[in-house]
């Protein structure tokens, strides 16, 4: 009986050392897979960095500036002024370039004013980006007066213009190349300060291979006094321009052809705005009127409210600038006054919490401050510049620097180091240091090339300025589409 | 003249044997005039012993003839017979004749003239009074059968005379006729070597004839016929001399012109036989069985000589036998006996499951009103999509190209072997012949239930209780693993949780059955198959559950074989590539998922986060989702862990083992990954690791509830109902269709390359997929889109590209971008007919950016034509595309010879599989489960039996005259008898061997602590006599012609 009872005692003894036994095994073995750094084994998913097969680079310049008013019986005809100076250049500088004018069928002068230009170099002949034009044009017409200026550009699918302006005396056209061989379907959607404008009849524009069409703004969106413009196509790709000229009365007040604008994003860089006299107007006044103050046109892209912050470093001199608060709302395009500025080169740096487009606007005024309409003096009827946002170029680039008064090529040197450039023109190299944050302006020949070397993470623009004339142009890298692309093949 | 008499006694081993049959020839009353002694490579103490008896003649053999030869060799030392009478008596060393044995024989030799060979009543040496072998005939069709054998011997067969043939143990032979005929056919060294010799005497003219009076004790020692050694190898031995006997005997006996016929006739016949051995659970004598045909057909001269030396002989037709042979009517007699046996061994032995008594038609309907309470959205579609599930392929031609090794027609498409996986599919395919992707359906709806069904059953070898059944069944069937793999659509996971539990079911019958066993080793490889990341956990099961199973280990050794078979090519294809990790991958679309903390894994919650419950309680809950969980499952992993307090701790070791091992599998997986899905390495999903894991937790807790003498039934209420709380959101997910599954849409690629697959089921579409770092993912898809059953883990674990690869990645890169590459490369190379660009997943800008540069270059690409934007994306057409593009056809014959070869394998080793585990084998397979508790009682009997048998095979029949009670339990009540059985049936199992859960069913005997530790002593003998009926049975057709 008494060895029973011990036995029963030894069992369950036993049975309660196994229960603990297997619970002390249990918390070990939870302990052991979450405390424990168990080594993995990962695979690299194999992929392959696909360096496209070398197309013909190509760009695009724009053509002679146009006019709509010229023909009374066709007043939607926009017919060219007078021919455009264009500059072309490739690095290395032996290699062949191609010039093929597209056919600018709305252009009763194209014969004598020249069309657009597609300039061209066989695959292989250049690196990517390696090509550059740009052309520039004085004009002098009852109607349009001043000096504009534009780099030849790639035609891509999708382009933003941040220029222009549909208020009374101000006349905008929107440049349609299509260089590739396949008929583009283009859509204009043009977003104003009280938001996007429906314009049916701009959507589906067809620009047939190797041809330009041009569409006035006005047309589409009559008296936006802030207008931006989306050029989006299917099927061919489109070179887009924009030109913008003003009368001011009877006088005409300056033109400019602008070039797209950096895509949108919450950084935005503008290199060498110049403002060619200092004034401005305070950005809290609400009552800015006109468009003859420096200014900056922001479109928040996104669905959400964008605050975004302005800074405005002066190129030259120690002072650190000043910076502008403003809050975006969302699809509609904005122009905030950049206060009163001194004379100078700036470089305007928006930073926002969401995507947003930019581009600045500055003007000069005629010198003598009366000027006459259809004076025959050019340089006295004032003129403004757009200077857009450009995205940071690659390694190398090349300039083209058409004719021009005083050209000057501006460098912001955007990235986290300082940045070493070498600057060659005319086979004449110089060294440009330049701080992170900072910018540096290069005097640059009228109708050379630049070449760039050392400028990856830099944006830079080109300016000419003169008594009475004023223009701009921003050095845009080579589009992502030669990029190189990584593949995952399964 | 007096005869002279000669005693030939062959030796091998010296002892007891030896020793009583000299005594027994010196007491004979007629004394043999004298004895040639052969020692076949006999030891020292044969030698002594020999020596001892004074013989006449001491032949020494370095060799260990056989009977035949050795008499042969002894009769060579022998003057030649000088008269008719002169004759040689045939002795073993294990054969004792009776005193009077000799005089008696030698009385027929002289009374009857025509009677060459006379042979005597053999019984069994330990139990004289049992018929060991007493005259043998053969059939109609030639196979050889024992006239007498195992029966008691009360004289019934005292009036037998004339035989066609002897068994050679102790026969005495006419000297003269010995020589004539030139003794035994050396090419039946053990089997039928007398019979045969008997059948050339009969066609000599002469009679054979058996001494009912004459009685010799033979022991069976393997000197003269047949060792009755009781191990399984001698049994197999056995058979293939057997056969292989029988064979030879067909060739010589045959016509001239037929023996080319049986020639050619014995391969077909052999696979025909197997067929038939793997119905009747044989499979060990499948070997014996090729063996003894091939060695037959090549057994060079031996066939001519013996025919020859028949020729010289035969003086009588073979009608002149026809009446000794059995007549057809006591064949068939045999034959029903046989059955009667058969079905007699096998009551008791089956497992009375009582389904519907214990509820478990309750069980199963609830578990189809979840299903359909889960699924009802799901009623009436005719696919299913989402997660990782694709269609399957339309045609079942297709669905099982894509299961055999050859074109891998994924991508660009590749030689290789197929994921074992694909077979799955093309069986689950195969049941929804009419639309195949309608499998995916039915095996969504019918996961709960077959799961549920599945541990109903495990649960019945482990209690008797309904309620601890049932809620062990519900607790598998809603498992978070099952849940969590149907709502994120995980097919793998799902079909492995599915068979979990049948597999445990099936291991825990395999101890009984052949049948199980096969079926077990099905499920296996079904379920490595379906969950390669099992396979590390299932086979350490495996290899505890052989250490510890003691007999049945036998019927377990070739559980993973049909799963080695299917993973071969696959084996060796990753181990060629250094990457033996691989072969873990999850098979089907590469599905990536996130790894959950090691605690949420400890509680068999996979997927998201605890189990869904955080959202269901909402943000502002004051409870911690986390703290839920736990409390609702930790009833659960309590009860298993309990189940160390039950009776037995090899059961509950066992189970928490496997749980110990399912949660590695999970641990270990959320640290590998090896599929490559686009930019993603996509790891190893825990789940199927948690669904073993939750399988030794429901096992170990069923050990536990069963344990519980009073309120057992409510406690395991209690843990089911917080169990299945647990997963309450995850069930809602899937009801209310917020999962990542939902009825399939029509097609997976646009409808215009749909109506192009239909002319061009080969159509091509490059399809460019945006990702979310700037890159693009490039697929091909040919026809109607991508199917599950293609998809192909060599392709997705392949750590570099491929050359394909790499073109491809080419042409898409290029295609992507502004690039002077001539696009027609796409067509050239891959047959690409159509450009898919899809939308990139989410709202990530470098994605949208990519698509917009993949648009443009697209677009401003000349030689694409711009279909148009559809669901799937935009597409574009290749203006220069093809019709039946030559680049995007299959290689005709992509696999070789060896895909001819390896199907072949695979098919034959499953057939096999499949045919053994066709459940016919009840009462003729023995029965393996440990053997506990019986007092050694009839101790001789067993032995005798043994012998019986053993004689019983020599003499290739099968038929006893009376009912041979297998080893259970004869002298109890019947009640008792079947309750023991119960207990043995729960003790006999791998992994979760409980071992000894119904004692605790029955207080009374749960007192008593007997265990697994202490065999019984005669744990060894009883069941190897049944084992070594098996080998008698597969004897038991004539396929002669």
């Amino acid at each position: 009986m008494r060895a029973e009872r011990a036995r029963t005692l030894a069992r369950i003894g036993g049975r309660a050392a196994g229960l603990l036994v297997a619970a002390a095994l249990a918390v070990a073995v939870l302990g052991a897979a979450a405390l424990v750094p168990w080594p993995e084994h990962r695979v690299t998913p194999p992929s392959l960095v696909v360096q496209p097969a070398e197309s013909r680079q190509q760009r695009v310049c724009p053509g002679p500036l146009l006019t709509l008013a010229d023909d009374a019986a066709a007043a939607t005809t926009a017919s060219s002024i007078g021919g455009a100076d264009a500059t072309l250049g490739a690095e290395p500088d032996d290699a062949e370039i191609a010039e093929t004018p597209l056919d600018a069928p709305g252009n009763p002068q194209a014969d004598r004013d020249g069309t657009p230009v597609v300039i061209e170099v066989e695959p292989g002949t250049v690196d990517a980006g390696m090509i550059a034009g740009a052309q520039s044009q004085s004009a002098d017409t009852e109607t349009i007066a001043g000096f504009a200026a534009t780099a030849c550009t790639e035609a891509t699918a999708e382009s933003w213009l941040v220029a222009g302006a549909t208020t009374l005396g101000r006349t905008s056209l929107v440049m349609l190349a299509n260089p590739t061989d396949v008929a583009a379907t283009v859509d204009v959607r043009v977003t104003g300060e009280t938001g996007a404008v429906e314009a049916g009849s701009a959507l589906g524009i067809i620009v047939p291979g190797g041809s330009q069409r041009v569409v006035s703004l006005a047309g589409l969106a009559p008296n936006l006094a802030s207008p931006i413009v989306h050029v989006t196509s299917t099927g061919g790709t489109i070179a887009a321009a924009l030109e913008q000229s003003a009368v001011d009365g009877l006088a005409p007040a300056g033109v400019e052809l602008t070039g797209p604008a950096a895509m949108p994003a919450s950084t935005q860089i503008i290199p060498g705005f110049v403002v060619a006299e200092s004034g401005g107007i305070d950005p809290a006044d609400d009552h800015a009127e006109g468009d003859a103050f420096p200014a900056v046109r922001l479109l928040a892209t996104g669905d959400e409210p964008v605050d975004v912050t302005i800074g405005l470093v002066p190129e030259a001199g120690s002072t650190s600038g000043s910076t502008i608060e403003a809050t975006l709302q969302p699809g509609r395009a904005t122009d905030v006054p950049l206060g009163v500025l001194d004379a100078g080169a700036y470089t305007v740096r928006i930073e926002a919490d969401g995507p947003v487009l930019a581009a600045a606007r500055a003007s000069v005024t005629a010198p003598g401050d009366a000027q006459q309409p259809g004076s025959a003096d050019a340089a006295a009827a004032g003129d403004f510049a757009w200077t857009v946002s450009t995205s940071p170029l690659l390694e190398d680039a090349v300039v083209a620097v058409p004719d021009g008064p005083s050209p000057v090529l501006h460098l912001a040197n955007e990235g986290e180091d300082e940045a070493e450039v070498q600057v060659t023109i005319d086979g004449e190299t110089r060294a440009v240091a330049i701080d992170a944050g900072s910018a540096a302006s290069v005097e640059v020949d009228a109708g050379s090339m630049v070449t760039l070397a050392g400028v990856s993470g830099v944006h830079a623009s080109v300016s000419f300025g003169d008594e009475g004339e004023l223009a701009s142009f921003g050095v845009q890298p080579p589009g992502p589409l030669d990029a190189p692309i990584r593949v995952f093949p399964r | 003249m007096f005869p002279r008499v000669t005693a030939v006694l062959v030796a091998h081993h010296g002892g007891d044997h030896l020793r009583h049959s000299l005594e027994a020839i010196r007491a004979q009353s007629r004394v043999p005039d004298a004895l040639v002694v052969v020692l076949t490579e006999a030891d020292a103490e044969a030698r002594e012993i020999a020596a001892a008896s004074s013989p006449t003649h001491i032949v020494e053999l370095s060799q260990r003839l056989s009977f035949g030869e050795a008499v042969r060799a002894a009769d060579r030392v022998l003057d030649a017979p000088t008269s008719d009478g002169d004759a040689l008596w045939l002795l073993a060393e294990d054969t004792a004749p009776a005193p009077e044995a000799l005089e008696l024989l030698v009385a027929t030799l002289e009374t009857a003239k025509s009677v060459a060979i006379a042979g005597p009543k053999l019984r069994e040496w330990d139990d004289p009074d049992r018929i060991a072998t007493f005259g043998r005939t053969i059939t109609r069709f030639g196979r050889s059968v024992s006239l007498v054998s195992g029966e008691l011997d009360q004289g019934q067969h005292d009036g037998l005379s004339d035989v066609l043939g002897l068994d050679p143990a102790a026969i005495l032979v006419r000297h003269s006729v010995w020589r004539a005929l030139d003794g035994f056919d050396p090419a039946l060294p053990t089997v039928d070597d007398a019979l045969d010799f008997s059948i050339r005497a009969r066609l000599a003219g002469h009679r054979v004839s058996v001494v009912p009076g004459a009685h010799v004790r033979f022991a069976g020692d393997g000197v003269v016929g047949q060792p009755a050694d009781p191990r399984a190898r001698a049994a197999r031995r056995r058979t293939r001399a057997a056969r292989a006997a029988a064979l030879h005997r067909r060739l010589v006996y045959a016509p001239a012109v037929a023996v080319p016929v049986h020639w050619l006739s014995f391969l077909p016949l052999a696979i025909l036989r197997s067929v038939r051995l793997l119905l009747v659970k044989s499979p060990g004598a499948i070997i014996g069985e090729f063996a003894a045909a091939l060695g037959t057909m090549f057994s060079g001269m031996r066939v001519a000589r013996a025919r020859r030396q028949l020729k010289t002989a035969r003086t009588t037709g073979w009608s002149a036998i026809a009446p000794l042979r059995m007549p057809p009517d006591e064949v068939r007699r045999r034959r029903q006996h046989a059955a009667e046996e058969r079905r007699e061994r096998a009551r008791g032995r089956k497992h009375e499951l009582q389904f519907i008594g214990t509820g478990g038609g309750w069980v199963l309907l609830v578990s189809i009103v979840a299903s359909v309470a889960l699924f009802s959205w799901l009623l009436g579609a005719g696919g299913l999509s989402g997660g990782g599930i694709l269609p399957l392929s339309s045609g079942l031609g297709e669905l099982w190209h894509n299961a055999a090794y050859g074109w891998r027609d994924i991508g660009a498409g590749f030689v290789g072997a197929a994921d074992p996986f694909a077979g799955v599919l093309a069986v689950l395919g195969s049941i929804a012949f009419w639309a195949p992707s309608f499998a995916l359906v039915l095996l969504w709806l019918l996961a709960v239930p077959v799961a549920t069904l599945g541990a109903w059953f495990a649960a019945s070898r482990l209690t008797e209780r309904g309620s601890v059944r049932a809620v062990a069944a519900l607790v598998w069937g809603l498992a978070p693993p099952l849940l969590v793999a149907l709502g994120d659509g995980r097919p793998g996971a799902v079909l492995a949780h599915m068979l979990l539990g049948w597999l445990a079911f099936a291991v825990f019958g395999a101890a009984t059955s052949w049948a199980a066993a096969a079926t077990a080793s099905l499920l296996f490889a079904a379920v490595i198959a379906a969950a390669p990341s099992l396979a590390p956990a299932l086979l350490v099961a495996w290899l505890v559950g052989l250490a510890v199973s003691g007999r049945a280990a036998v019927r377990l050794a070739g559980l993973p074989l049909p799963a080695f078979v299917l993973f071969a090519p696959l084996l060796f294809e990753q181990f060629g590539r250094g990457t033996p990790i691989a072969l873990l991958a999850d098979p089907g679309l590469p599905l990536q998922s996130v790894v959950p903390s090691a605690w949420q894994l400890a509680l068999g919650f996979p997927g998201a986060a605890w189990g869904g419950w955080p959202e269901f309680l909402g943000d502002g809950s004051v409870i911690d989702a986390k703290l839920v969980v736990t409390l609702l499952v930790v009833p659960l992993i309590l009860a298993a862990l309990a189940a160390v307090l039950a009776p037995g701790i090899r059961g509950a070791a066992l189970s928490l083992g496997l749980a110990l091992l399912g949660f590695a599998t999970a641990v270990a997986a959320g640290h590998v990954a090896v599929a490559v899905a686009g930019p993603e390495a996509v790891q190893l999903w825990t789940g199927p690791g948690l669904s073993l894991a939750w399988l030794g937790f429901v096992l170990a807790a069923v050990i536990a509830l069963n344990a519980v003498r009073r309120g057992g039934a409510v406690l395991a209420w209690v843990v089911a109902a917080t169990t299945i709380a647990a997963v309450v959101p995850t069930g809602l997910a899937i009801a209310t269709a917020s999962t990542a599954i939902a009825p399939a849409a029509e097609r997976t690629l646009p409808a215009f390359v749909g109506a192009e697959a239909e002319a061009d089921p080969r159509v091509t579409t490059l399809r460019i997929q945006p990702e979310v770092d700037g890159s693009i993912r490039s697929t091909l898809e040919h026809g109607t889109g991508t199917t599950l059953d293609e998809q192909s883990t060599l392709e997705q674990t392949l750590d570099e590209m491929s050359e394909s690869e790499e073109q491809l990645a080419e042409v898409a890169g290029n295609l992507a971008s502004r690039s002077g590459f001539d696009p027609d490369a796409a067509i050239r190379e891959f047959g690409v007919s159509f450009v898919l660009l899809a939308a990139p997943a989410g709202d990530d800008r470098e994605a949208a950016a990519t698509e917009a540069r993949a648009r443009t270059a697209l677009d401003g690409n000349a030689a694409l034509i711009a279909v148009g934007e559809t669901d799937f994306g935009t597409l574009w057409r290749f203006s220069a595309a093809e019709p039946d593009a030559p680049a995007a056809q299959i290689p005709p014959n992509a696999g070789g010879a060896l895909t001819g070869l390896i199907t072949a394998v695979q098919i034959i080793v499953l057939a096999a599989t499949i045919l053994l585990s066709i459940p016919t084998g009840a009462g003729r397979e023995a029965d393996r489960r440990p053997q506990r508790r019986r007092p050694p009682r009839r101790r001789p009997w067993p032995a005798a039996k043994a012998r019986k048998d053993s004689a019983e095979e020599a003499a290739g029949a099968d038929a006893s005259p009376e009912p041979v009670l297998a080893d259970q339990e004869a002298g109890d009540s019947p009640a008792a008898g079947e309750y023991a059985d119960a207990v043995e049936s729960d003790d006999a199992a791998e992994p979760a061997d409980a071992a000894e859960p119904a004692d605790a069913a029955e207080p009374a005997a749960a007192d008593e602590p007997a265990g697994p530790d202490e065999p019984s002593t005669d744990e060894q003998e009883p069941p190897a006599a049944s084992d070594r009926a098996e080998p008698t049975e597969t004897k038991g057709d004539d396929d002669a012609s």
